[in-house]
């Protein structure tokens, strides 16, 4: 019965199956065909997103190279900060997070909001850095609760340390994360935006070679973001490490003496041979360890808004009137013109008239030589030399011992002094020169303003024979120097009336050192003038004269020359016994001496030393 | 029972359907594997062994309903959907609750997801309902009838809820219905009906969590992180596999978990992305294999009930597939529709292979009277 019912619509049947068969095989097509597109039609485009989904690239940030000093002694180096950052993508609830982490780590969960505000705009996969340098006590708080605290985790960053704090802050310079400007102008876009680089002194002269290469690792992650395995690791290569000319014993010294002093100011020492740089202070100085991390605001707006400019490296950026030191370009001007020689005499009687004006000097010298004019500073005798030498004279021979001059040195942002000449003033002022002026640049004042590595390189010539020198901390920066143009009898009357200064009854008599002979002049920089301290109460700080003094030593074989520059110290003799503890120093350790402590503190000047501390321009 | 031990029966065994079959489970045993596979512990997961023994198990009940005529069945299918009622509403009180869902009962060394076997047991029921009248005079009521048999086990599965498991039993009425002289004009208009009932589905019939896989099937990216999450990975899961794939146990979209449950509703995924659009090739062709061998069981029929069940039986068979490989590629929403033979899941695989069971029951009888 079933049988014929069935026979009857086995046609009817057959045409559904074949309808059913037919439908099947196109929509299996269509599958395929959708495979097909998927699978090879838009292959690298899904394969970039299954990347994208388990792999991230992690920079692991290359330390620095560090640097020595020149005995080898560490002046810069690495250490691991901890950062506790944070991944967003692996973050549930970000608030409950954010509250969880401030409570473990006692920082205000404010703070932690802002830096995930600021940054909205980066992945969500990046990581942010919510608190960076943590304590060991904030680390072991996250690690304890890290089951709750999905999408944060602890970071290991190489960080710039310096060991010796403020010391020699200015030669280092500091770092700083890279600015949009510099990033395209900086190591052929080696840098990405974060990079950390020197933003100011050696870190930025040298950033290239101490900067090093970034490694990458490349991990896979998981769906919830868990880290599964490495895939592709690439190390970062470490910065070469610098060996500097620098010796940390005597930068430690000079900076001793200012911070003992309480002086702000500057100085330079050099081997007065090689240029190589011993020491380069400047001060007030400021802490590079602050910017290794990213400078926070606070400290950022206390050393930028500081009157005395403790980000200034007042050794190649203070512009300071020589004062007494600039007589030495003076009298090597006059003597290598042949205007006078060293037994040219002038009689002071505690000043002259030139160019019917009174210009006065600090003390009744009588009749003097140059040696003796140097010794005891006698304007007179200089005031009478600047009515004898032109202008651009003195100009020129202050070039040839590198004075208004670019040292070369190897740091950045180096100003260059001036030394007024005709052309010059034309030039500013569109007005001629008038011989009087020069009787001001004589004794190193009126527009004369130069840089404290221009006044070590300028007593460095006198000592190693006439040649000026380009100081250097790590590589020489090749520059045609001028080398020897100074006749030798002048540098040695030059060298005589300097030894003087120190161990007769000169000036100087304050950096004397039994058994060495140490040649050097001092020089009170004038911060207003005359006619202005009387419209104001001179006593007050800010208006003091500034004490300069320029050393070499020992005569014969000099291996030390140097400036010291003391903002309102009054009087080069200050300068001058600050010069002496940074020679016992150098002494010391050349003869394998303990190096020795300062022993009396460096006092304000006084009258009583009978050099009277407001009488003329100069000593 | 005479002919449960006639040797000579045996003989018109669909091998080569069977091995295809064979060849189908042991390429997902593989998958699952791989799906299950925990690099950091370079080890599979339990399911793998589960799977075989659901394997083996299913295979017993493969020969079991090999052995006894389908008409023996097909007499006592009214019994058959009675313990079915009967079960899935057991399963709606006692059931086991797993991830928000009650559908499995628990039998001690086994949970069994008896919605699985209501495909095959619905199968039967409408194959005997539609077998005793002729063709010719279809009246409506038998639709309605038709209609009511299908919507008492479809409602108490949307009850546990399983959408995804109850839309599997439609398939199977309607290719019956269809192939008992249901006009397709009839049909269309039932659909349109359907269609003009949707927004008062959606708004009465569907749970919340029904809504956004719907909304976000429409608009993906609108909830990368929601349920368009598994279909974006979907897509990355099978375009990143190419044309050769990224190898065994080398897929890292499924070893590194971007895909859920990838040893269950995306095993397919797992495959072209491990084996790439070749291992699709050859997968979907099998399939295409099995259903055009197993059609073929209904085109030798004996008679219209053999038909009626093997043309149901491959209904439920052809949508599952190709929904599921549809939603692998990320092109249908995400349903909880397992891949028949491939997907882990005991009652599945047992329910699958019975089916096959029958078909090839069928179609060995198809000379005997």
């Amino acid at each position: 019965m079933h049988k014929t019912v069935f026979s009857t619509d086995r046609s009817s049947v057959r045409r559904l199956l074949r309808g059913f068969n037919v439908g099947v095989v196109l929509v299996f097509c269509f599958l395929i065909f959708s495979f097909w597109r998927f699978q090879v039609g838009q292959h690298a485009h899904f394969l970039e997103m299954a990347e994208n989904n388990h792999q991230r690239t992690l920079n692991l940030r290359s330390p620095r190279g560090v640097v020595f000093d020149r005995d080898g002694q560490v002046l810069i180096d690495n250490r691991y900060s901890l950062n506790i950052s944070l991944i967003r993508e692996q973050v549930g609830d970000l608030s409950a997070v954010l509250e969880l982490l401030a409570d473990v780590t006692t920082v205000d969960v404010g703070i932690l909001r802002a830096v995930v505000e600021s940054n909205s705009h980066v992945p969500d996969y990046r990581s942010l850095v919510l608190i960076r340098d943590a304590s060991l006590e904030q680390v072991a708080g996250v690690s304890a609760r890290a089951l709750e605290l999905n999408g944060v985790f602890v970071e290991q960053i190489p960080t710039r340390y310096y060991p010796n704090d403020n010391t020699a802050s200015h030669l280092f310079g500091y770092l700083g994360e890279v600015t949009s400007a510099q990033l395209n102008q900086f190591e052929g876009g080696r840098l990405r935006s974060g990079s950390v680089i020197g933003q100011a002194g050696l870190e930025l002269f040298y950033n290239r070679p101490l900067m090093g290469i970034d490694g990458t690792r490349k991990v896979a992650v998981n769906s919830i973001g868990r880290e599964i395995e490495t895939i592709d690791e690439v190390a970062p290569t470490e910065g070469q490490s610098l060996q500097l000319t620098l010796d940390l014993d005597l930068q430690r010294a000079v900076e001793e003496v200012f911070v003992s002093s309480g002086y702000s100011g500057a100085a330079v020492v050099l081997d007065p041979t090689s240029g190589e740089v011993l020491a380069l202070s400047s001060m007030p100085s400021y802490d590079p360890n602050d910017f290794a991390l990213g400078v926070n605001e606070q400290t950022w707006r206390n050393l930028n808004g500081n009157n005395l400019k403790p980000l200034q490296n007042r050794a190649l950026q203070g512009r300071y009137s020589p004062g007494s030191t600039f007589k030495i370009v003076m009298a090597a001007a006059a003597l290598e013109e042949q205007i006078i020689d060293p037994e040219f005499k002038v009689n002071c009687g505690g000043g002259g008239t030139f160019y019917g004006r009174f210009f006065g000097c600090h003390s009744r010298h009588g009749t003097v030589n140059l040696y003796e004019a140097l010794e005891q500073s006698c304007n007179t005798y200089f005031y009478r030399l600047g009515t004898m030498v032109d202008v651009d004279t003195i100009n020129q021979w202050a070039s040839v011992f590198g004075l208004g001059e670019s040292s070369g040195l190897d740091l950045p942002h180096e100003v260059i002094g001036l030394v007024p000449s005709r052309a010059w003033k034309q030039e500013i002022k569109g007005e001629p020169w008038y011989p009087g002026e020069t009787i001001s640049v004589a004794i190193g004042q009126g527009a004369v303003a130069v840089t404290p590595i221009s006044l070590a390189v300028m007593i460095s010539a006198v000592v190693n024979g006439g040649e000026r020198v380009t100081p250097y901390l790590f590589k020489k920066e090749s520059r045609v120097s001028g080398s020897t143009i100074i006749g030798s009898q002048t540098l040695d009357a030059i060298r005589e009336g300097l030894w003087m200064v120190v161990n007769r009854n000169g000036t100087g008599g304050r950096s004397r050192i039994q058994g060495y002979d140490i040649i050097g002049k001092t020089g009170t920089a004038q911060v207003i003038s005359l006619e202005g301290r009387e419209l104001i109460d001179g006593s007050d700080e800010e208006y003091r004269d500034h004490g300069l003094f320029v050393f070499a030593a020992p005569l014969d074989s000099p291996r030390i020359a140097g400036v010291v520059v003391a903002e309102h110290a009054e009087h080069g003799y200050i300068a001058a016994e600050m010069a002496r503890h940074i020679l016992e120093v150098f002494f010391a350790k050349e003869e394998g001496r303990p190096i020795p402590n300062l022993k009396n503190p460096i006092l304000p000047a006084e009258d009583s030393l009978g050099v009277p501390s407001v009488i003329a321009e100069g000593q | 029972m005479r002919e449960v031990f006639n040797r000579r029966l045996y003989g018109y065994i669909d091998g080569t359907l069977l091995a295809a079959i064979l060849v189908l489970s042991s390429i997902g045993l593989f998958m699952i594997y791989s799906a299950t596979y925990d690099p950091t512990l370079e080890n599979a997961g339990p399911q793998v062994i589960r799977q075989f023994g659901a394997l083996v198990l299913g295979s017993l009940g493969l020969v079991v309903l090999v052995m006894f005529d389908y008409r023996t069945l097909l007499n006592h299918s009214v019994l058959l959907y009675i313990g079915l009622v009967g079960l899935l509403i057991y399963t709606l009180f006692f059931g086991v609750e797993r991830g928000g869902a009650q559908r499995w009962i628990d039998f001690g060394f086994i949970n069994l997801q008896v919605s699985e076997f209501a495909r095959v047991v619905l199968a039967l029921t409408l194959a005997a309902f539609y077998s005793d009248q002729r063709r010719e005079n279809r009246s409506f009521l038998d639709w309605v009838l038709g209609a009511l048999i299908v919507s008492v086990p479809f409602v108490l599965i949307v009850r546990e809820p399983d959408l995804g498991t109850a839309i599997t039993l439609l398939p199977v009425a309607i290719i019956i219905m269809v192939f008992s002289g249901l006009k397709l004009k009839l049909l269309m208009s039932l659909c349109l009906v359907g269609i003009l009932l949707t927004p008062l589905a959606w708004a009465y019939a569907l749970e919340d969590y029904q809504k956004v896989r719907i909304a976000s099937f429409i608009d993906p990216e609108q909830d990368p992180y929601g349920a368009g999450y598994q279909q974006i990975q979907a897509r990355i899961t099978v375009g990143s596999g190419g044309l050769e794939g990224k190898g065994f146990l080398e897929g890292t979209q499924n070893q590194y978990n971007f895909l859920p449950v990838a040893h269950n509703d995306f095993i397919f995924s797992v495959l072209a992305e491990e084996q790439g659009f070749l291992g699709v090739l050859v997968v979907l062709g099998l399939y295409l294999f099995v259903i055009m061998r197993s059609l073929e069981a209904a085109r030798l029929a004996k008679d219209r009930q053999g038909m009626l069940l093997v043309v149901g039986i491959v209904g439920g068979f052809v949508f599952q597939v190709i929904y599921n490989v549809t939603m692998s590629a990320g092109l249908a929403p995400v349903k909880g529709l397992t891949l028949p033979l491939m997907s882990y899941g005991g009652s599945s695989i047992i329910a699958t292979l019975m089916g096959f069971g029958l078909i090839l029951n069928v179609r060995m009888r198809r000379f005997t009277n």
